[in-house]
């Protein structure tokens, strides 16, 4: 069942076409990717989506009702903005709990929600903390407590986990997809993380407000990705066959890199060729090569 | 949605507006610089500039030092209150601070009506301002008990009153002009500005008798005159009334008018009454206005935000 559906979603800023006629959907339970350079038109729509900016034209369903009943849609959305929103004044305690009120919450079903996430996150020992006096891992974790507090149906990452260091990158992941596990959260993450792409179901790509690329990550290695045969051990009559037929590869400090338009091509390079191999390995492209091929830009330039 | 949580949330927004407000030091700082100001000048020269010209006044009778004590006391606590009700409005407001933090866009994606948020941020911006207002009362009060109390009841319930009515004047003010605006720059430039220029437009940093008379005629059209009148009334009628057991009533009335505990507008002299009724009217109409701006900008944004092809 689709809990998100956009269709046909447009969003112009004067001359500047934000979103541009783009639809797609959310299977519910899904990691659901949203890639895009800066300015593509991913926080327009998440905006459009969240009731922040009103849509020129199209639909935009979430949980079966139109973004025009926003307020029986809000309940069922938790947001991790770019940068924390919380009350920097206020300790980690009395911002969960102001905002937890919100909900409609009263004191004890915040206490025993909170109390799942304090230990999981190590909040604990800085919930009687001011917001300001955390650092930036902690706060973050703070925002993403705030989002999932109310136990919501969706929860939307904007680029959640920009500037956490790697640790607590992987901490709030894991309290993510557990949580996914236990309550078939839907999430729709926007990032400038390969790796966090490459792990969702689906990922759309979006270009200067439009989709250019959609379907699972393996759909579009398979569709937009060369594949690569890695060579550690081999003959150096590979050179002659490579140059002969025209096979372009990279010859780098470990290994030899052999790029292929597919799988198969390499599989049969490889079935053909068998004797001048030792130790090889078959790599898929990444998403940063899908990105590459479908924008002609690459990602993390633009980080 | 009942009507009961949304109370509920009404109730925690405008606590936590309130504590944010008491947290953030330099806000707080600010909204107590023109009462800070009125102490300076009183311990520096204002308190001797009034008993100076009290004495020349009634000079020849031999009037109690507590009395003139009481009534200095009386005319600080009285400029005190009449403009920080007015200062603490416009500086402890937190819908600016909200738009500037993006705390209000979380607001935008939570389910709390845009109504129940506005109207937490008035209340907060009333209850923070009434809590100082308070509390600056009660050390006036503790002043006054020290070196001369001669307020009567009905003087406390009228000050109570006017702390009241003009701290809600003041709020609905300044949320009026927060609501056009989403820069820290403005909100800084108006609390300033009001900071500086409130006490003297409303007559706290000097009688309005010792102003020109245009000036006079322009600030008996501004409605805080009227509030400061009525703060002068409720902590210095008791004093004149002892007065009026050592001199003669001519006298009292030269004083009364000369520390504005009277009032004309243009020239006609304006009862307790009329005084009452003109901030009452005057805070009624700006809360009208402050209702009509948000209904109209809910009216534009959801006219706006209609879109023929919607599904539902």
């Amino acid at each position: 069942m689709n809990i998100i559906e956009i269709k046909n979603l447009k969003k112009y800023f004067g001359n500047t076409k934000a979103v541009d006629d783009i639809s797609f959907s959310v299977k519910e339970g899904e990691l659901f990717a949203f890639l895009g350079l800066n300015g593509a038109g991913k926080s327009t729509t998440i905006n459009i989506l969240v009731g922040v900016l009103k849509r020129d034209s199209g639909d935009c369903f979430v949980n079966n009702l139109s973004v025009d009943e926003i307020s029986k849609i809000l309940p069922h959305i938790g947001i991790v903005f770019q940068s924390s929103v919380l009350d920097k004044n206020l300790s980690v305690y009395d911002n969960l709990r102001y905002r937890a009120m919100l909900y409609g919450m009263n004191k004890k079903e915040f206490e025993i929600n909170l109390e799942y996430f304090l230990d999981k996150l190590d909040l604990r020992q800085i919930l009687k903390k001011q917001l300001d006096k955390l650092s930036g891992g902690q706060k973050r974790k703070v925002d993403v407590v705030r989002a999932l507090l109310h136990k919501p149906k969706i929860l939307i990452l904007d680029e959640p986990t920009t500037g956490l260091d790697p640790k607590t990158r992987k901490l709030v992941w894991d309290m993510i997809n557990e949580f996914r596990k236990t309550t078939n959260l839907t999430v729709l993450l926007t990032t400038h993380y390969m790796e966090e792409a490459s792990v969702a179901d689906n990922v759309v790509i979006i270009d200067g407000g439009k989709i250019v690329a959609e379907g699972s990550p393996l759909e579009l290695k398979n569709k937009f990705a060369n594949d690569f045969i890695k060579a550690y051990k081999y003959s150096k009559d590979i050179f002659t066959i490579l140059n002969k037929a025209n096979i372009p590869y990279q010859k780098n400090k470990n290994c030899l890199q052999i790029k292929f338009k597919n799988t198969n091509a390499a599989k049969n390079f490889l079935v053909e060729n068998t004797s001048l191999f030792e130790d090889i390995e078959i790599v898929k492209g990444s998403m940063d090569d899908v990105f590459l091929t479908v924008t002609g830009k690459k990602l993390k330039e633009n980080v | 949605m009942s009507i009961q949580s949304e109370f509920r949330k009404l109730n925690y927004l405008t606590f936590r507006n309130i504590k944010l407000y008491f947290k953030d030091k330099m806000t707080f700082l600010v909204s107590l610089i023109t009462p800070l100001i009125l102490l300076v000048l009183f311990i520096v020269f204002l308190k001797s500039t009034y008993e100076d010209s009290l004495l020349s006044i009634t000079q020849g009778f031999n009037l109690d030092q507590n009395i003139i004590n009481a009534f200095t006391g009386g005319w600080l606590f009285s400029s005190v209150l009449a403009t920080s009700c007015i200062t603490v409005a416009f500086c402890s407001g937190m819908m600016v601070i909200d738009k500037i933090n993006n705390a209000s866009i979380d607001f935008m994606v939570s389910p709390v009506k845009k109504s129940t948020l506005q109207l937490s941020y008035v209340l907060a911006n009333l209850f923070s301002t009434l809590i100082i207002a308070f509390v600056l009362l009660a050390i006036g009060l503790i002043y006054l008990a020290c070196v001369g109390f001669y307020l009567s009841f009905v003087d406390f319930l009228l000050i109570i009153f006017t702390i009241v009515i003009t701290s809600l004047f003041g709020t609905i003010l300044a949320n009026i002009i927060w609501s056009f605006t989403r820069s820290q720059g403005v909100v800084s430039g108006v609390c300033t500005l009001v900071s500086a220029l409130y006490g003297f437009i409303c007559g706290a940093y000097m009688p309005i008798n010792t102003l020109g008379k245009g000036m006079q005629n322009f600030v008996s059209l501004l409605p805080g005159t009227y509030s400061t009148v009525l703060f002068r009334q409720g902590f210095l009628n008791g004093t004149l009334n002892e007065m009026k057991k050592t001199l003669p009533q001519e006298m009292v009335d030269a004083i009364a008018t000369a520390f504005d505990t009277k009032m004309t507008f243009f020239g006609h002299e304006v009862s307790t009454l009329a005084l009452i009724l003109v901030i009452t009217i005057s805070s009624i109409i700006l809360l009208g206005v402050f209702v009509l701006i948000n209904s109209f900008k809910k009216n534009a944004k959801s006219q706006t935000k209609k879109r023929p092809n919607c599904k539902n």
